[in-house]
């Protein structure tokens, strides 16, 4: 009857949830070459990884304060846009990040 | 773009003002190139409408600007537990007995009812509707107030963080009566009964040379029957201490005897049961009105306790009930009622 409905918002929180976790090592990623975030949102978005600009700019000052990114104010096109690229620290976190991924999804694998 | 400005300026209020200015360009940027890639998907300028869409998209101001804010709360998911429990004890403990209370005044006092239904039952329920509010504000205010400080000093304290698990509560068996309670029970009951055959035995309560206090020739029938009651209690206490798992039977004796001491404190209310009254120095006429407020006073008082008596047999109804969910299956050899703690396990 109802049961696909009422399954259907539970699957979303816990969707949103995963998602949460891997949005910061694509972020991380996609920023290994230096990019503004509108491009950065949809070069995320064609690898299948949508992210609203309400979520994604609060995320990037987010990882800049600790460290992960560096970012300038710069003039394209005759506008002004903040150009984002991982720091030194980003990188090394970036490469723990993986690891540790890399390593969940082979213990998930076994468990699925 | 004037939707768009209008929409950044309604974003940049909720914005703290050491960023505003860097989060709003880089928003309108983002903004900008997005209606611009869809203008030049389209082939022309977006309508209102179409900007409208975008922009309920992207969210309501606030909400967009609150992502921008570090998490804050008045009492975080630490303390939000303890802080739920004791608003629950305040609910139970205050803020009902205070409606208890003024439902009380009001159907049994006739002064206080008086007092306040002067300009109307209206009136009075909107006073004291007022002074519940007033009572629920300050006493949850205050608790919400310790709870908040409580939250910021939480770093320094260190109070959640350093405790010993082996301080925790020993595993409450709910098949098992404490012996201590027992023992507590027994006692009290025996105290009782001894003041009781001593001070209560004869109808005339007070014997002294300046006041003599005399009870009803019906006081025989009440003495007798509370002294029953109470020697019912020592035997089930006695059981009890004897026998911790004999659960249920205990709540049924309870249900049994409260019912008879309900039933009996109200017969005594309505029994006019001070015969008569002596003071040294004061008139019969004085003492006889003095005995008349007394029987008074108590008759007043029987639906009241009516209302304790029926609130103790609910009580005593669901401890029946979850003895009878919590009974144990007893044991292989072992009599039900002298189950051993490791039973419960």
């Amino acid at each position: 009857m109802s049961h696909g409905t009422t399954a259907a918002a539970p699957f979303d929180n816990l969707r949103l949830e995963l998602r949460r976790g891997c949005l910061v090592i694509a972020v991380l990623a996609a920023l290994r070459s230096e990019q503004y975030g509108y491009t950065l949102r949809r070069t995320l978005a064609e690898r299948g990884l949508a992210i609203d600009e309400s979520t994604l700019y609060p995320l990037l000052r987010r990882l800049e304060t600790q460290g992960l990114l560096v970012s300038e104010w710069r003039e394209e096109d005759k506008r002004q846009k903040r150009f984002y690229r991982l720091s030194p620290d980003g990188k090394l976190v970036l490469k723990q990040l993986r690891a540790e991924w890399q390593s969940l999804a082979t213990s998930l694998d076994g468990i699925l | 773009m004037d939707l768009l400005d209008r929409y950044l300026q309604a974003v940049k209020f909720w914005l703290p003002r050491a960023h505003r200015q860097d989060i709003i360009a880089e928003l309108r940027e983002d903004l900008r190139s997005q209606i611009e890639d869809q203008e030049a998907e389209l082939g022309r300028p977006l309508t209102d409408a179409e900007v409208e869409a975008t922009l309920r998209h992207v969210g309501r101001p606030v909400l967009v600007a609150n992502r921008y804010l570090p998490q804050r709360h008045l009492i975080g998911p630490v303390w939000f537990p303890i802080y739920a429990f004791v608003l629950k004890i305040v609910v139970a403990c205050y803020l009902v007995p205070w409606i208890l209370v003024w439902v009380g005044l009001m159907i049994f006092d006739p002064a206080y009812r008086a007092g306040h239904v002067g300009a109307g039952w209206l009136d009075a329920l909107g006073e004291a509707w007022g002074g519940f509010w007033l009572a629920a504000t300050i006493a949850i205010g205050v608790v919400t107030i310790v709870f908040a400080v409580l939250e910021q000093t939480q770093a320094t304290s260190g109070f959640l963080e350093n405790w010993d698990p082996r301080k925790l509560p020993a595993m409450r068996d709910p098949r098992r009566i404490p012996r201590l309670s027992s023992t507590l029970d027994l006692v009290a009951n025996v105290v009782f009964c001894s003041w009781w055959i001593v001070a209560m035995r004869s109808s005339l309560v007070l014997d002294r040379p300046d006041v003599h206090l005399t009870l009803a020739p019906t006081w025989g029938l009440f003495f007798w029957g509370f002294l029953l009651l109470a020697l019912v209690n020592i035997v089930a206490a006695g059981v009890n201490l004897l026998r911790p798992y004999w659960t249920r039977g205990r709540a049924a004796v309870r249900l049994v005897t409260d019912l008879a001491s309900s039933t009996l404190f109200v017969a005594l209310c309505r029994s006019h049961i001070i015969a008569s009254l002596t003071v040294a120095g004061a008139t019969s006429a004085r003492t006889a009105r003095i005995v008349d407020t007394i029987n008074h006073v108590l008759f007043q008082g029987w639906p009241i306790v009516m209302v304790v008596g029926l609130i103790v047999l609910g009580v005593d109804i669901h401890r029946v009930v979850r003895a009878g969910d919590a009974d144990p299956q007893p044991a292989h050899g072992v009599p039900n009622g002298e189950l051993p703690n490791h039973a419960s396990h």
